[in-house]
């Protein structure tokens, strides 16, 4: 089993993570999908780690996890303060900033 | 002998010999002013945790204040022993060298102007900010918060964690630092964001959407670290370098990786097409907020743009290059464009600061010596003249709050003539007309990508600015030759922090109009250190 | 000659000591409340059913809260292992970075904790 397979399972969720981004609705679904993007970049950095045949890949995905925990509380606390207000968490409804 | 110690050494005896790791050295005095930031930082976290509600505001404008006051003094102090080629530090993590002192210096002035403006409690009775951020909009609480005179005193060390990031964000020489300083930055800013104390529903659909798009940036710039490492085997700036100069490692993994990278920094510096969260930010955010953020984090984002260019993609620039004048092309034309048609003061202003992050890549690409100073003297300048001109911007008031429709712009001058006054000239400074910081700032950065060889990159710049100055122009003819709506809004009388912040971004305007030398020396006086030789 | 086993051993014997003494003195010096949520079977803190009546069936906003709190804290912990391991190779110059990096964790759990974020009602 080569790596270069990890590599393309990893570029394959982080574009799934993007799409994702760009044509949900919900912004619990993009924000997951921007997680699942992270994700992707722990596997690739993990993967690349083995290749190189060095640790720093795996300590970066460390601090990639504790970044993205920090992210997701955050951004959950800004997401379900707008929910809050407008009962919703679609991305459509935010529409009072414009042009 | 105790049993602990009995069970160390029979443990070590097990692992074998321990080879001791070193500890990486650390110049402390290098790296005092980012030290003193993060950890006032950490101060005002207790000092939110521990201190009764009534005197959180006064203790936490004395230390951020006196936060930024020292640090300041430390940069200066330390400024007399920094040798001419820098210092690298921390294990080759972070680089003190002129650059980054510039910047930090940079950082540090506005980020007063800007704190100035956040702790200003008498243009809006009780500060920009929500009284109690769990309240929900439009319920009666929430009326009663809005009259209620205390405010979220957070922001505070909010502020300073993202300062501190910003810092250490445009001194790094290696790519997860970079991250993570990214995100120290970030973070704060996305709360920032949501804590007006008007229009909160705006402000909270600013924060979602500058959180949605910023951690969709920084994950492709996550995704294009892993692909460098993957090339270079290192995230450090200098390997990465090295490596690119003559292997026959993979082409596709380096501009790959340089592409996602790019776009991760570009996002950040608002530079066109990837400048769709800006005016929404721009207008939705509490306006000092917004100063912060228009002036600190363009700074920081085009500190570490120079950094990373220069420090690791230099031997390639021949392949990017082209892409990134198209960047900078299409940047200064939508912010040019797209500001005339602009209704909103607050998105009018953000649009120019698109333009202006396309003028100031164009300086970023040069990666000449005058290339890096006129990119520094620009970021100075127009960093001033924004937090200046968001002060006056939350001087002009409705019962509502600020009133930031154009239409309500309209005659100023004869309700306060010396408001529009200010305005008038920050304005110009934005358009670059002569004797203002902004004209020196673009005739040095153009002068150096015209000896770079950028001729046709300069004639658009310049056509951009003829255009981006008409809106501004705009601006100004409302304010003198129109008629004021009887029902128009007034100028509140600036309390002392909003007066000084103005006043500090107006005088340096002017200053560095008319007398830039200092701080083009200043700004010249040496280039980025990327290893320890 | 069994050295290599002492550490195993001993961390065997603490253990079973801390367990042991966990169960058999919590009865003692704690207090005793019995609710009908003590009986139910464990699932992560929520009562598994019915759900609750309050708020149309929603689970209360204060359980995301602990939630993300504990997500924060709990992966902060991440660094410690990379630590434990080589912690005798880092020496002095380890512990009091890793000292400082839990002292910050602290400040956090200390604002937390003033400000009623623990506080589950």
């Amino acid at each position: 089993m080569t790596p270069t397979y990890y590599l393309l399972l990893s570029a394959l969720l982080f574009t799934i993570g993007a799409v994702g981004v760009l044509i949900r609705r919900n912004a619990i679904v993009v924000f997951m999908c921007v997680e699942l993007m992270l994700n992707a970049v722990n596997l690739t950095l993990v993967t690349f780690a083995r290749i190189n045949g060095g640790l720093d890949g795996q300590v970066m995905a460390f601090f990639v996890m504790v970044v993205a925990a920090a992210e997701v509380v955050v951004g959950l606390a800004i997401i379900m303060s707008i929910f809050r207000t407008r009962r919703s968490a679609s991305v459509d409804d935010s529409n009072l900033l414009k042009y | 002998m105790t049993v602990l110690e009995a069970a160390h050494t029979s443990l070590g005896g097990f692992l074998a010999q321990v080879t001791p790791i070193q500890a990486p050295e650390i110049d402390y005095a290098a790296i005092l002013p980012m030290l003193i930031v993060l950890g006032a930082a950490c101060v005002g976290v207790l000092f939110e945790a521990f201190l009764p509600r009534y005197q959180r505001w006064s203790w936490q404008v004395a230390l951020t204040l006196l936060t930024l006051v020292g640090a300041g003094l430390a940069l200066v102090v330390y400024l007399r022993d920094n040798p001419q080629q820098g210092v690298v530090t921390l294990a080759g993590v972070l680089s003190v060298d002129r650059p980054a002192l510039f910047l930090w210096g940079t950082l540090l002035v506005l980020a007063f102007g800007a704190v100035l403006l956040i702790a200003d409690r008498s243009v809006e009775p009780g500060g920009a900010f929500v009284s109690h951020a769990a309240v929900r909009p439009g319920t009666i609480q929430d009326r009663a918060q809005a009259a209620r005179l205390g405010m979220q005193t957070e922001v505070f060390p909010l502020t300073l964690f993202a300062l501190g990031g910003m810092m250490v964000f445009c001194a790094s020489n290696n790519l997860l630092t970079m991250f993570i300083a990214l995100e120290v930055l970030s973070l704060p800013l996305y709360l920032m964001c949501g804590l007006a104390r008007r229009r909160r529903l705006l402000s909270q659909e600013a924060a979602v959407k500058y959180f949605l798009l910023g951690a969709f940036a920084s994950a492709f710039f996550l995704y294009g670290v892993a692909l460098l490492y993957g090339y270079a085997n290192s995230v450090r700036l200098r390997d990465i370098a090295e490596a690119a100069a003559g292997t026959n490692r993979s082409d596709t993994l380096l501009y790959a990786g340089l592409g996602l990278l790019v776009v991760g920094l570009l996002f950040k510096a608002s530079v066109g097409p990837f400048h769709a969260w800006t005016p929404d930010v721009y207008q939705g955010a509490p306006t000092p907020v917004t100063a912060f953020m228009a002036a600190c984090t363009k700074v920081a984002a085009f500190g570490g743009i120079l950094r990373v260019l220069t420090g690791a993609f230099q031997a390639t620039s021949w392949e990017w290059r082209g892409v990134l004048w198209g960047v900078a092309i299409v940047s200064m034309i939508i912010g040019a464009v797209l500001g005339l048609t602009q209704t909103d003061i607050k998105r009018m202003i953000a649009y120019s600061s698109v333009a202006h992050a396309g003028f100031l890549l164009v300086g970023s690409i040069a990666l000449t010596g005058e290339g890096l100073s006129g990119t520094l003297f620009y970021l100075l300048a127009y960093g001033f003249t924004t937090v200046a001109a968001f002060g006056v911007v939350s001087l002009v008031r409705t019962a509502d709050g600020e009133a930031t429709h154009l239409s309500q712009w309209a005659g100023l001058a004869k309700r306060s003539p010396l408001v529009a006054g200010v305005f008038t000239f920050l304005l110009l400074a934005l358009a670059g007309i002569p004797l203002t910081s902004g004209f020196i700032g673009k005739f040095v950065v153009f002068s150096a990508a015209l000896k770079d060889g950028m001729a046709p990159l300069v004639v658009v710049a310049l056509l951009a600015s003829a255009v981006a100055a008409f809106f501004y122009l705009r601006v100004v003819v409302l304010m003198y030759f129109s008629e004021p709506s009887p029902e128009g809004p007034t100028v509140s009388v600036p309390g002392s922090f909003t007066m000084v912040a103005i006043t500090l971004g107006t005088v340096i305007t002017f200053v560095l109009g008319v007398w830039p030398a200092f701080v083009l020396d200043w700004a010249g006086a040496g280039g980025f250190a990327f290893s320890t030789t | 000659m069994l050295d290599p086993y002492v550490p195993l051993v001993l961390m065997f014997v603490l253990a079973t000591a801390f367990s042991a003494v966990s169960v058999l003195v919590a009865p003692l010096i704690g207090p005793r409340r019995y609710n009908r949520a003590k009986l139910d079977s464990y699932e992560c803190g929520i009562e598994p059913s019915p759900q609750p009546i309050v708020g149309g069936g929603r689970t209360p906003v204060a359980y995301y809260l602990t939630a993300m709190l504990f997500i924060l804290f709990d992966i902060e912990m991440v660094f410690l292992y990379p630590f434990a391991v080589t912690a005798d190779a880092l020496g002095l110059f380890g512990l009091v970075e890793i000292a400082l990096f839990i002292a910050t964790v602290g400040f956090a759990y200390a604002y937390v904790w003033r400000r009623g974020g623990l506080d589950w009602n």
